[in-house]
């Protein structure tokens, strides 16, 4: 029982790391409707980032962190302006746009392996390792701290895309981008607030991702997982992403427990794969009426 | 017209040849290594490749190595395989085939020495491994591989010595293991020192696994925790060694952790930190040895930081290069292999006395260092029996 329940709290722990970085390809599908994989390497920068301003700039915690996701999301209206709005310009064809994200995640990675180098780096270590017992239960700071800051973050998000009048524009773009535009909303700015929200979140995630796994080129690649989760949970949804997280990590973390450690992921993903035979928009997948 | 035209061009080649063989130039010999350059095992390469140059240098700079009577500098090609096997096999072939190489250095991974051999026998071009410790890349199904060679001990040697220490030193009598189902050396690892550990009386009550790119391991360990193990097994290298330390820490694993040659590192302190105080593990030096003080003053002068464990190991295999090039008397990759099966010398690391029928350096005592404040404190040579 005791197992059970520290192999919950495992769980929660790894699903809310991949929910914070699924939000991001969640949003940027329900307005453009193509899956940005830049995402990852704005989420590996915002580690960048957060570690730069921890240990260079001799950052406090807080600012590092709000240096982090203001950099990030700087770095994802570049991109945007950069890698998608010649090709929106262009009305090009949503596979070309996944081709540009790709490409503009290889740059990414590359960039920094090119310039900070291609080894990893440990954050200073912030909150102290010690875990908190409850019983015979053991929580780490860092993780609760994670939880709650990436439910607080995902909640003002929510919040955000509901009751503001930008949220408005927003839903409304997602549901039907021309004819927003023919009503006087400035698509343009919507998408690049958009990129600008998944970036700031990026950029949260990044940094908790750094301090509790150390920073790396290819923090990219761990992102796919996340995606998965979006698309479980229904992609272009954001309670669907933040749901689809939790519950892959929670699979993640039953199946190695209770199963085999070795085939994590092949049953893991088997789950899956079924649940996306039954629903193929995923848990929380809408057709195109209420997507954001 | 024509007639000049031609006459002109003939003579135009003649200066040309005439000044290519007038140049007075020392020829070189072509040495490759390979390793990752990029990824997790960059900080292991780097330092492997800066040796080679350094040591290539120093050489150049009395110069050269005299074989056969003639005098040839060094000269190392090095090329990146990302710590990836496919990669590992075009390098190889990039090495033997394009740049003309007449030996191989590296690279440091059992996962990535393994499938090179058919292209150095197809060559004919010997390759010394540097930390690859897996049987296999030798020795494949009872026969010596022609032109792989190693100037490590092997797994099996160090699982056992391992589970030996386990056992009889620190008295465990259950061990958990956790390892990198993904990767040749950790499986080769795990695998004997089960296999020692049972042998001696020994039991596994957790033998868990993860995914290379895995940076969660707390569901294995939540496990393991659960089994109550006297001590845990981690053959693997040390970013993860250091991710899983802390992690189990935080479950409250207070357990002592026990592992291989892959811990050594700078990171693995800087970012195990508590976690792997008072851990041992298995290596193939101990670091204040006096043997090895003036080749980490050397590099340490040269480049600005501490060599990394597989420094010393390179080091060990350009001294073997060069002592199997001059005995060969020639330039070439057959006749290297024929003198790097007879090798004795007298390495950094200890006496490297290769075994004809493995091409591993026999009798190598490992040492057991145990992690003291930050620091690599030698507690004994020991050897496995």
């Amino acid at each position: 029982m005791n197992q059970l329940l520290q192999q919950l709290v495992n769980g929660l722990s790894i699903g809310s790391v991949y929910a914070l970085m699924a939000v991001g390809y969640s949003l940027v599908y329900s307005i453009m409707n193509f899956s940005n994989f830049a995402h990852g390497g704005v989420i590996m920068l915002g580690a960048y980032f957060g570690f730069f301003g921890l240990t260079l700039l001799k950052l406090p915690f807080a600012a590092a962190f709000i240096l982090a996701s203001v950099g990030t999301a700087v770095l994802a209206t570049l991109i945007e302006r950069v890698a998608y709005k010649p090709l929106r310009d262009r009305k090009a064809p949503f596979l070309y746009f996944i081709i540009s994200a790709m490409g503009a995640s290889i740059l990414l990675e590359n960039v920094v392996i090119a310039t900070i180098g291609p080894t990893f780096r440990t954050y200073p270590e912030i909150f102290a390792r010690e875990p908190i017992a409850l019983g015979s239960l053991a929580i780490g700071r860092l993780d609760l701290i994670m939880f709650f800051v990436s439910a607080f973050c995902l909640a003002c998000l929510i919040l955000f895309i509901d009751k503001t009048r930008i949220g408005k524009a927003i839903q409304a773009s997602a549901y039907n981008m021309k004819a927003c535009a023919l009503m006087g909303v400035n698509t343009d700015l919507v998408v690049l607030i958009v990129f600008a929200l998944g970036g700031f979140l990026a950029g949260i995630a990044g940094v908790f991702f750094g301090m509790k796994y150390t920073v790396y080129p290819q923090i990219g690649n761990i992102t796919t997982k996340s995606f998965i989760a979006a698309v479980f949970g229904g992609l272009g949804s954001l309670p669907g992403a933040v749901i689809g997280s939790v519950l892959l990590g929670v699979i993640e973390t039953l199946v190695a427990g209770y199963l085999s450690s070795q085939f994590r992921d092949l049953i893991a993903f088997v789950i899956l794969i079924g649940v996306l035979i039954v629903r193929p928009t995923g848990i929380m997948g809408k057709t195109a009426e209420d997507k954001a | 017209m024509r007639m000049r035209a031609l006459l002109c061009s003939l003579l135009i080649a003649a200066v040309a040849l005439v000044g290519c063989a007038g140049g007075q130039k020392v020829d070189t010999i072509k040495v490759g290594w390979f390793g990752a350059l990029t990824g997790d095992q960059a900080v292991w390469g780097e330092n492997e490749l800066n040796t080679v140059k350094m040591l290539f240098e120093e050489y150049n700079a009395k110069g050269g190595i005299e074989v056969g009577g003639k005098k040839y500098k060094l000269e190392v090609i090095g090329y990146d395989n990302k710590g990836d096997a496919q990669e590992a096999v075009n390098v190889t072939k990039r090495l033997t085939g394009q740049d003309k190489v007449v030996a191989i250095l590296g690279p440091n991974a059992s996962g990535n020495a393994i499938p090179i051999a058919p292209i150095l026998e197809a060559a004919k071009v010997p390759d010394i491994a540097t930390v690859a410790t897996n049987p296999k890349v030798t020795v494949m199904d009872g026969k010596v591989k022609p032109y792989n060679f190693r100037v490590c001990f092997i797994d099996p040697y160090q699982g056992a010595v391992a589970a030996g220490y386990a056992f009889d030193r620190l008295g465990a009598r259950k061990a958990a293991i956790l390892y990198d189902v993904s990767d040749d050396y950790s499986q080769g690892l795990r695998e004997f020192f089960k296999a020692s550990f049972t042998k001696k009386g020994g039991q596994i009550v957790a033998d868990e696994s993860f995914n290379a790119g895995d940076v969660d391991f707390r569901p294995q360990l939540a496990k393991i925790k659960a089994a109550n193990p006297d001590v845990i097994f981690m053959p693997y290298f040390f970013k993860e060694v250091a991710l899983s330390a802390n992690q189990a820490r935080e479950l409250g694993i207070t357990q002592v952790l026990l592992g291989g040659d892959g811990w050594p590192s700078e990171q693995l302190i800087s970012m195990g930190g508590k976690a792997v105080e008072g851990c041992y593990f298995v290596n193939h030096l101990d670091y204040a040895d006096p043997a090895v003080a003036d080749y980490k003053a050397r590099y340490k002068a040269k480049y600005g930081k501490d060599t990394e464990l597989n420094g010393f190991l390179v080091h060990d295999a350009v001294l073997m290069l060069v002592d199997a090039l001059k005995r060969a008397g020639k330039v070439d990759g057959e006749a290297v292999a024929k003198a790097l099966t007879t090798t004795d010398i007298q390495g950094i690391t200890g006496r490297i006395k290769i075994g004809a029928d493995t091409h591993n350096p026999e009798g190598k005592d490992a040492a057991i260092l145990k992690i003291v404040n930050g620091q690599y404190v030698f507690q004994e040579k020991y050897a496995a029996n």
